[in-house]
This record gives C-alpha cells, sequence and structure tokens, in this order.
C-alpha cells in the first residue's frame, strides 16, 4: 500500500493542492519548467502540495518523461506528486509504461495525463480506452487537456467518460474559453466527470460549476508555474464559494482523487 | 493611476450587460481610475445607436471613461461615415473592431476604409482578437503592416488558446510591428505576458479588464501579481494607455 497523503490532512486543516502543474524543459518552444519553480510558486500561493505532469508525452518526443517527473516528486517529497503523461498509440508498450508508473517510481504517479492536441488521439480512441481503463484498475484518475481546440472539448471527452463509467475522468481547463458552460452541462450528464479550473479566465463559471455540479466534482488546478498559481488561487477564492466548498475545491477534492490510487 | 483599456457597456445581443452605474461601481470595486469603453453588438443589431449609448455615458463621467466607437467594416461606406460621426460629433476617442461578433477576417482588404478614417484622424483601433480564423496574431500582423501609422491594440493578449498554440505567431507580429499593442485580459499565460514585456518592452502591454466579460479583481492581480518590475508594471497599469490617448 502506497503511503497515503491522508496524514498530511491530519495536521493541515485547510490544505491546499495544485492538481494541474508541469515540470519539463523544451527548448524548441523557449518553454522551461523546473521542480524548482513549481515550488516557489506553489510557496508564493500558499499550496501545499502540488500534481506535476510533463507537457511532452512518453515516448514520443521524450522518452525519459517519467523519469524527469519522478525525480521532480523525489527532489520535493510530499510536496509534489504525479501524474504520467503518455501516448496511447504505442499500444501495449503504453500501457505497460502506465502500470509501470502506477506500481513503481516510489508511489509518485497517482494519475494519468492525456493531450488529445499532441497525441491526435480521440478520447474515444481504442488507444486511449485502454489507457484510461487501465488507470481505473488502479483507481487512478484520468486528466484530460479540455479547451477550444478539436479531439479536446467536452463532448469530445465526454465519449470516453460514456466509454469508461468506472474511471474518473478530469477536465483540465473545464473547457477552456469558450467551453466552459459546455463542460458544466456535460459534466451534469456525467457523473464520472470532475472539473478543474485552471487557466479558463472566469471566476463565476466556477461558482456555477459547484452550484450544478457540487462541491465535490469541481478541483483547482493552476497550471503552473507558468500559469501563476498564485492567480489562479485568488480566481477560485473570486468565485465568492461557502467555506466549506471552498475548502473542498482547493484541496480536498483533489486529495480524496489521489489518495485513492491503489 | 490604473487605466483599464478595455470595458463594454449596454446590452449585448450575445447576453452580456452592463450600464454605466455597474462598470463604474466595479471600477471602484477593483480601485481602476479610468477606463475605455466600448459599445456592444446591441440586441437591436445597429452599432449607431450603441455609439451614442457610449458618448452619453462619458459625457456623464468625463473624468472617468474614454469612448471608442464600434463599427463594422462589413458595411462599407455606412461604416466609414458611421466612424467619422462617432469620432467627430460624438467625441470618442479610437475605434473598436469585433471581427468574431461581426463576422469578418480582420486582413481583409474591406477593413481598410474604417482603418483609414482611424489613421487620419490619429487615434488608435482596439480589435478583439485571438478568435479562430478571423483576428488571429498574424492576421493582426498583416492590418498593423498595413497601416504602420495607427496605433492597433488587441484584446486578449491577440491570441485565445489554452494550450499556447496562438503565442509565437503574436510574438512574429509583435516582432515585425511595431504599432501593434496588446491587452492583458484572460491571456494565457503569465509567462507570455512577462516575455512580451522582457522581448519587446513593458510599452507594447496594456492592462485591460474586458468587464463585464472578465472580472476586473481577477484581471488586475494578473498584472499586478506577475514578475515585472515597478516602472513597467506603472506603464502597462495606465502609463502608456494615458500617453497613447493624450496625442
Amino acid at each position: 500500500m502506497k503511503a497515503r497523503l491522508l496524514s498530511r490532512s491530519v495536521t493541515i486543516e485547510r490544505m491546499i493542492l495544485d492538481a494541474h502543474l508541469h515540470v519539463d524543459d523544451i527548448p524548441a518552444l523557449g518553454w522551461k519548467m523546473e521542480a524548482e519553480l513549481c515550488v516557489r510558486r506553489m510557496d508564493e500561493a500558499g499550496i501545499d502540495v502540488g500534481i506535476a505532469m510533463t507537457i511532452t508525452d512518453w515516448p514520443e518526443v521524450n522518452p525519459d518523461s517519467l523519469e524527469l517527473v519522478a525525480e521532480a516528486c523525489a527532489a520535493y517529497p510530499g510536496r509534489l506528486w504525479a501524474f504520467a503523461r503518455i501516448h496511447p498509440w504505442y499500444g501495449d508498450r503504453a500501457v505497460d509504461a502506465l502500470e509501470r508508473a502506477l506500481t513503481g517510481y516510489g508511489g509518485c504517479y497517482r494519475g494519468l495525463k492525456l493531450h488529445p492536441v499532441t497525441t491526435l488521439d480521440h478520447p474515444a480512441g481504442k488507444d486511449t480506452l485502454r489507457l484510461i481503463r487501465k488507470a481505473a484498475e488502479h483507481g487512478a484518475p484520468t486528466l484530460f487537456h479540455c479547451g477550444d481546440e478539436p479531439l479536446t472539448t467536452p463532448l469530445a471527452i465526454a465519449k470516453a467518460a460514456e466509454a469508461c463509467p468506472e474511471a474518473t475522468i478530469i477536465l483540465g481547463h473545464m473547457g477552456g474559453y469558450f467551453h466552459a458552460d459546455e463542460a458544466i452541462e456535460t459534466a451534469e450528464r456525467f457523473p464520472n466527470l470532475v472539473l478543474e479550473t485552471s487557466a479558463m479566465p472566469y471566476p463565476d463559471r466556477i461558482r456555477k460549476a459547484v452550484e450544478r455540479l457540487g462541491p465535490e466534482r469541481v478541483i483547482y488546478g493552476s497550471d503552473g508555474p507558468v500559469c501563476s498559481p498564485r492567480i489562479e488561487v485568488e480566481k477560485v477564492r473570486l468565485a465568492g464559494l461557502p467555506e466549506e466548498a471552498e475548502r473542498l475545491v482547493l484541496g480536498e477534492n483533489a486529495r480524496r482523487l489521489i489518495d485513492q490510487v491503489r | 493611476m490604473i487605466f483599464d483599456g478595455l470595458t463594454f457597456l449596454g446590452e449585448s445581443l450575445f447576453g452580456y450587460r452592463a450600464t454605466a452605474a455597474e462598470l463604474l461601481a466595479r471600477m471602484d470595486e477593483a480601485g481602476i481610475d479610468r477606463a475605455v469603453v466600448c459599445p456592444v453588438r446591441p440586441r437591436g443589431y445597429h452599432l449607431g445607436p450603441a455609439n451614442e449609448h457610449v458618448a452619453d455615458a462619458v459625457r456623464e463621467h468625463p473624468e472617468r471613461l474614454v469612448g471608442f466607437a464600434r463599427v463594422d467594416p462589413n458595411f462599407g461606406e455606412a461604416a466609414v461615415g458611421e466612424a467619422y460621426s462617432a469620432l467627430g460629433q460624438l467625441g470618442l476617442s479610437g475605434l473598436f473592431l469585433h471581427p468574431w461578433e461581426e463576422t469578418f477576417r480582420v486582413s481583409a482588404q474591406l477593413v481598410d476604409p474604417v482603418v483609414e478614417v482611424a489613421r487620419q484622424r490619429h487615434v488608435p483601433v482596439i480589435v478583439a482578437a485571438g478568435y479562430p480564423w478571423l483576428s488571429e496574431g498574424l492576421q493582426l500582423g498583416e492590418l498593423a503592416r498595413r497601416f504602420p501609422e495607427v496605433t492597433f491594440i488587441a484584446t486578449n493578449g491577440g491570441q485565445i488558446n489554452i494550450s499556447g498554440l496562438g503565442q509565437t505567431d503574436v510574438e512574429l507580429a509583435l516582432a515585425a510591428n511595431a504599432n501593434l499593442l496588446v491587452q492583458t485580459a484572460g491571456v494565457y499565460r503569465e509567462d507570455f505576458l512577462e516575455g512580451v514585456a522582457a522581448r519587446f518592452g513593458a510599452e507594447r502591454l496594456v492592462f485591460a479588464s474586458a468587464f463585464p466579460l472578465m472580472d476586473p479583481r481577477l484581471e488586475l492581480r494578473r498584472v499586478q501579481w506577475a514578475h515585472f518590475d515597478e516602472a513597467a508594471k506603472a506603464a502597462i497599469l495606465g502609463g502608456t494607455l494615458a500617453k497613447l490617448l493624450s496625442r
């Protein structure tokens, strides 16, 4: 059995967990996101725990991506946990890589991350569904980039939620700039969908999501460190949620999700 | 002095709305001193009355509000007439183009006649930017290239893409056109804003809230809590816009 984050909550009454951080180095884009910067930005924002993931996929374009994030977690034990970003088109190799991530690496991996703009695999494509189901076998959630681009919209990801009712699927960015309302409406239809708040710029949509879905189905994320975790926390606070709901959204819900991974 | 580079007034066909009293109350709540105010596309569909509505609000609150005229280039000569009238009789201070809500490609030549009015009157043009197919980074750059004497201010950092896929096109447009500035409202991501200031100068960034589409309290924090030095922050939060509109 993996160490439980739950033990941390005994001493922290109100923990903030950032469910969407990036550790990666992509010279082609000039994007450098180091674990040290993640933790510095978390400290600025009063964030206790973060979940880190790469921007590139395993094994293309980064065959060492699982080790990269695991090393970041090892450098900041208890502060950083991880989601494994894996390209679904590698068939058995991809499934094995996810199994290895969820059972090895010191237990740091607590979920799967998919960004269909980089993989070009539809959320309901058979290879993607295999990975989602493998994650669900371990009780691990799948975080999708959910924005305005084709392959990433709430209705596209809902096809995966429908095909894998046993899986918890997180809509990262909760639909982005133009699909936030659609994300809320879609999550009303599929109870295994959870909305994650990062980067979309509307505090009032967070409030609407909590009112329509209940406070247990919305989680805070920043898409940091280059989206400001501090500003993203402020966005949740500006939603004006009841105190208990804000506590759930800012940390408790995500903590529960990653604690249940087996 | 905090000068908001974009707010809207009126009841939009697309569901958002704000009265002058609501706008001023939100500015007071956020600590914003002055704001550029633009018309929405009204439920009555015609932009002329919407421009008059904005001009009325500016006349009532000249210390707080600066009005821009909204024109639809699809209307050709009528749009040119509206631009002259709004900048002349109504006393408005710039033009506002919304390629998404009016449906036109901002790089299309049908836009040129209304921009020519801005050039003649020495006023800036705000463009609702980052909308797919219609007002993407390089499309803005193309318009700015054709009118080097006109200052264009692109909303949304010139890019609306939550994967960051529009950032490079905007950076290329900024590099090629010194007359192109970008606003801060809703921008993905803070490091994009910081990079624009570092690479092109803080004077290429203009704080905007996009109220009521976005929340002025959050949008102010986006600039105040980004990692700019104090001089850059002062320019972005109002210095640059005040200078631009005093010409």
